[in-house]
């Protein structure tokens, strides 16, 4: 099984659990105007903010994860489930974001780089009126966007278009789709079960390449290392690299 | 000063009890007024005191921030650097109080004992990777210079030395700014001194002829500001006709404001 499948079907299930008048889809490629970039200042302090989400204060998770199989990613798709930027909601938004990418060539050796490749990926989305900060480290995203920008009309569509766009240009990447959730607390948090599941995908992965001197027996991702082949052979595949040196 | 996207790097230094938390203030007062700009204001105090005649609530200091990290990397012994540094730009930022056009940012107690040099290293990075999201940095330092190389940033543009007008307050900025001529303290484009709690002008110039430091301005003594420091007021609700601030905005003016 590739490393991200099953959290990916889940990822579907999820989505699918929602009524179709709940969400609304819409095509990178559809999407007419380039919004113009933020240049090197791309900070929206809390009086200029029109909307926050996933502030520190509020529910957040934001994970990445790919597939080997071209199926299982809709590509350029963009998935929103809750209020648009700009609508009525609040000023402050509980935040899900899924990327789900579409890619070949994983061996093992290059998983974790390519991993740590597509977190990246959200800071080169430049847009005028658009701040994040992230913390994969809690699996936790905070954008602002300020009110001149909702004023201009920024929504969900050309932020996902921009991080679309982004995440294209990565050699390795054939397809790629978000997911973003806004509709609730609840719902943020049933995302967030499911980001778990990734989070110890990503935390056995991190180990295997950052600790070369762990002790299996020993380690508490062993049951996922075990359950998952891609894990598996990137283990297999260091160590016979290691032992090599 | 126009807002051409390069950030201006201010640190307000000297003895203790000159006044440079005030005078730091009243400088933010004065920047705060200028609706183009965003600015940073640093309080390297460990005593947060710019925090207290800003009025402003301080809801973690890049201390606390540093034993959190601490903590969480003991947790999982080893973290990327990546998720580190990202995790401790989210925090810093969440440690921000934000005001109008400003932010405000307390470095709180220099660390416990023990050697945190990469926990340090990457505070700094993000400190200065974070002022260069704003136009102007202004930082309200200790007394000793090189505890701003240390825990806040290696360079900055304009070296204010605070002194009041006592010769022992003037020797304390002369020997800043040798230390930071000639030992690099910290790095900087431009240093003057700024004469606080003076009498009059002529006192301004007395002073003045018994030191090379070039004058950026003398701010007289004023009776309101005691009283905002004592009712605890914040010096950012002064009136403006407080004479204290006429000076400020002639120092702001020497400095390209």
């Amino acid at each position: 099984m590739g490393m991200f499948e099953e959290v990916l079907h889940d990822v579907r299930e999820f989505v699918k659990a929602f009524p179709d008048e709940g969400k609304r889809e819409f095509q990178s490629r559809d999407i007419p105007d380039r919004w113009p970039s933020g240049g090197n200042g791309n900070l929206v302090l809390a009086a200029d903010t029109g909307v926050e989400l996933g502030s520190p204060r509020e529910e957040s998770v934001s994970f990445a994860l790919w597939s080997e199989s071209d199926h299982a990613v809709r590509d350029g798709a963009i998935t929103l489930i809750g209020p648009d930027l700009g609508e009525p909601g609040g000023r402050d938004l509980p935040y899900g974001k899924v990327v789900m990418v579409a890619g070949g060539g994983f061996d093992g050796k290059n998983d974790y780089d390519r991993y740590r490749e597509l977190e990246r990926a959200r800071y080169d989305v430049d847009l005028e009126g658009y701040m994040i900060r992230a913390a994969s480290l809690y699996q936790r995203e905070w954008i602002r966007i300020s009110r001149k920008a909702l004023q201009k009309g920024l929504t969900f569509r050309t932020l996902g278009g921009a991080l679309i766009g982004r995440l294209k240009k990565i050699e390795y990447v054939r397809k790629a789709e978000v997911l973003f959730i806004t509709s609730s607390k609840e719902d943020v948090r049933r995302l967030k079960a499911i980001a778990g599941k990734a989070a110890m995908l990503v935390g056995a992965m991190s180990k295997i390449f950052e600790e070369p001197q762990m002790d299996c027996d020993e380690c508490e991702y062993r049951p996922v290392c075990d359950e998952v082949t891609a894990l598996k052979k990137m283990r297999e595949s260091l160590g016979k690299e290691r032992r090599k040196r | 000063m126009k807002n051409d996207g390069k950030t201006r790097r201010i640190a307000v230094c000297g003895k203790g009890g000159v006044g440079k938390t005030s005078l730091t203030a009243l400088m933010l007062k004065h920047l705060s007024g200028r609706k183009d700009l965003k600015i940073l204001a640093v309080d390297a105090d460990p005593a947060v005191g710019l925090a207290s005649v800003l009025d402003v609530n301080v809801k973690k200091t890049v201390n606390d921030l540093r034993n959190e990290i601490i903590e969480k990397s003991r947790d999982r012994e080893k973290i990327a650097r990546q998720e580190l540094a990202e995790a401790v730009d989210y925090k810093l930022f969440d440690a921000l109080t934000e005001g109008n056009n400003f932010a405000f940012l307390a470095i709180g107690r220099p660390e416990s004992e023990g050697c945190y040099c990469r926990v340090n290293d990457l505070l700094k990075e993000i400190i200065e990777s974070l002022s260069a999201d704003f136009d102007v940095v202004l930082i309200d330092g200790e007394a000793g210079i090189e505890q701003v190389n240390r825990r806040v940033m290696k360079e900055v543009d304009d070296l204010v030395l605070v002194s009041d007008p006592s010769a022992k307050g003037v020797r304390v900025a002369e020997a800043l700014w040798n230390l930071v001529r000639e030992q690099n303290a910290v790095a900087c484009s431009r240093a003057g001194l700024v004469l606080n709690r003076v009498r009059d002008g002529e006192e301004a110039k007395g002073v003045m002829e018994r030191t090379s430091l070039e004058l950026f301005g003398w701010v007289p003594e004023d009776e309101r500001l005691r009283r905002q420091d004592v009712e605890g007021k914040s010096f950012l609700d002064l009136p403006d006709d407080v004479p204290a601030n006429a000076a400020v905005a002639g120092i702001m003016r020497k400095l390209g404001f």
